[in-house]
């Protein structure tokens, strides 16, 4: 065995990787930079997965965004409220949980209560539909078909018996993706927890908004009257719920003459089709 | 051959009649990872050719005044080159954040990514043994001044086909491509495209 070469090939390599080494040393010496201690602190608790779901590259940058204030201590998604409470004690700043929202499509004018006024055959598509003037009377209402379904990432968004898109509320992650796909902008997020929901966007008053459909909102402001708290407005000819007003007491829904405000607990999925209200407790 | 014309035939060759990417097939990984937006290609690009021309220097020093007058530069060279990019990289990565933050975040994640990057141990090998990767029998060896302009023109080579083909993947983006292609399976098409239009160079010249 060439000895002499081992012996050679170790010291080359040592000696290359020592000098290297020690320029590594220096250099860590020389070139420290002052780092605030939080930065440290925070990237401890933050989950190390590096998954990019807060929109920066990596745990290292979130934490610095969070330490610089270019972030809220919220931003990371993959770790929950956990994570959350344990950033926001470092920086010390106090976190108001938000209430969870769900999707909610502001129309209840199914088959049965509101008619077609013709056959549509065009395009499989609401914005295509609506292009057209669409099958029913109704200018306002869902059309039925499936553009707020197409971009739902959950398949939360479903036909109930009455040939309407509904949300079920406990697949909903509250994305917001399907707001952007309503043509007619009949989507909007509402807290999870919200007791009464007002299923109309119809712009008609009266006469006119009840011959398109039996369960309009016409206008006739009884629920704005009957609401303790002031949370309704009726507004452009239907009824808005304010939820942060709202404490849940169902005077609306009992006053609407056409049902459009709804009482809204827990709605749950049948099989056999279509959705039941499951009283609230 | 006059020295000027000697570089360039150098630099042109190693940029794009044997590109690093689409020609040898070396570094693709870079290639399709950060490729999906402009910015970030942009930001790889520059970091690759930082990189590459200090590590292929470097590397160019240690075998010439130190494996290969021991003679065990033929066996040893992966260990020690590898070990001088990682420490390289480590090294330029303190100074940049200490001499230029901006720039620091600019190069952001993709400078110590480049640590294990096959390219800039190609270019590094390819400075002391041309034509290593290309399988051709080169009985040169490339001076310091010539193994820089090489590396530079190979790091520069990466960088001109990263960057259109980040160009390019931004506009497939709004292409109307079947769904089963979509993402990286057009990618794949895309490159092999650009890899067969860069054929077309091939043996134009090469040293």
């Amino acid at each position: 065995m060439d000895w002499d070469l081992v012996w050679k090939a170790l010291i080359s390599l040592a000696g290359i990787g020592l000098l290297l080494g020690m320029l590594l040393a220096v250099a860590s010496r020389r070139f420290y930079v002052e780092v605030d201690p939080r930065v440290e602190e925070v990237l401890k608790v933050l989950p190390q997965s590096n998954c990019g779901a807060c929109g920066l590259p990596g745990c290292e940058a979130a934490a610095e965004a969070i330490v610089e204030g270019r972030a809220s201590v919220k931003i990371c998604k993959a770790g929950g409220p956990a994570v959350t409470a344990e950033v926001a004690r470092i920086m010390g700043v106090e976190v108001e949980t938000d209430t969870p929202r769900v999707a909610r499509i502001h129309c209840k004018g199914g088959i049965a209560v509101s008619p077609l006024r013709a056959y549509y055959q065009g395009v499989s598509s609401c914005r295509a539909a609506d292009l057209t003037g669409a099958d029913k009377a109704c200018p306002f209402g869902c059309l039925g078909l499936h553009d707020c379904a197409d971009v739902c990432p959950v398949n939360a968004i479903m036909f109930d018996k009455q040939g309407l898109r509904r949300v079920i509320a406990r697949k909903c992650t509250g994305c917001g993706l399907c707001i952007d796909a309503c043509p007619r902008g009949l989507i909007e997020l509402v807290p999870a927890n919200a007791r009464v929901i007002s299923r109309c966007k119809s712009k008609y008053l009266g006469k006119k908004a009840s011959s398109v459909c039996r369960v309009a909102c016409i206008g006739c402001k009884k629920c704005e009257k009957a609401c303790p708290k002031g949370a309704i407005k009726v507004e452009n000819g239907y009824a808005t719920i304010d939820y942060d007003l709202c404490d849940g007491c169902l005077e609306c829904a009992m006053v609407c003459p056409t049902d459009t405000i709804e009482i809204w607990a827990e709605m749950k999925w049948h099989p056999e089709g279509g959705e039941f209200v499951v009283p609230p407790k | 051959m006059n020295e000027a014309w000697r570089f360039f035939l150098i630099f042109f060759g190693a940029a794009i009649v044997s590109n690093i990417l689409l020609i040898r097939f070396i570094g693709l990984c870079p290639f399709f990872g950060v490729s999906s937006s402009l910015e970030t290609s942009i930001g790889m690009s520059l970091s690759v050719i930082f990189v590459m021309t200090m590590a292929s220097s470097v590397s160019w020093i240690a075998w010439n005044l130190v494996l290969e007058p021991l003679g065990v530069g033929e066996f040893l060279y992966i260990p020690a080159f590898i070990l001088i990019i990682a420490s390289l990289v480590q090294f330029v990565e303190m100074v940049i954040k200490k001499t230029s933050p901006p720039l620091y975040r600019a190069m952001g994640i993709y400078l110590p990514l480049i640590t294990t990057n096959c390219a800039v141990f190609a270019a590094a090998t390819e400075s002391v043994k041309p034509g290593f990767f290309t399988k051709l029998n080169i009985a040169y060896q490339y001076g310091f001044l010539e193994a820089v302009v090489y590396s530079v023109g190979i790091a520069v080579g990466f960088s001109l086909v990263l960057i259109f083909f980040a160009a390019i993947r931004e506009r497939l983006e709004d292409a109307p491509i079947p769904r089963f292609f979509r993402g990286v399976p057009i990618a794949f098409i895309t490159a092999a495209l650009f890899s067969l239009a860069f054929m077309g160079f091939a043996g134009m010249f090469n040293l």
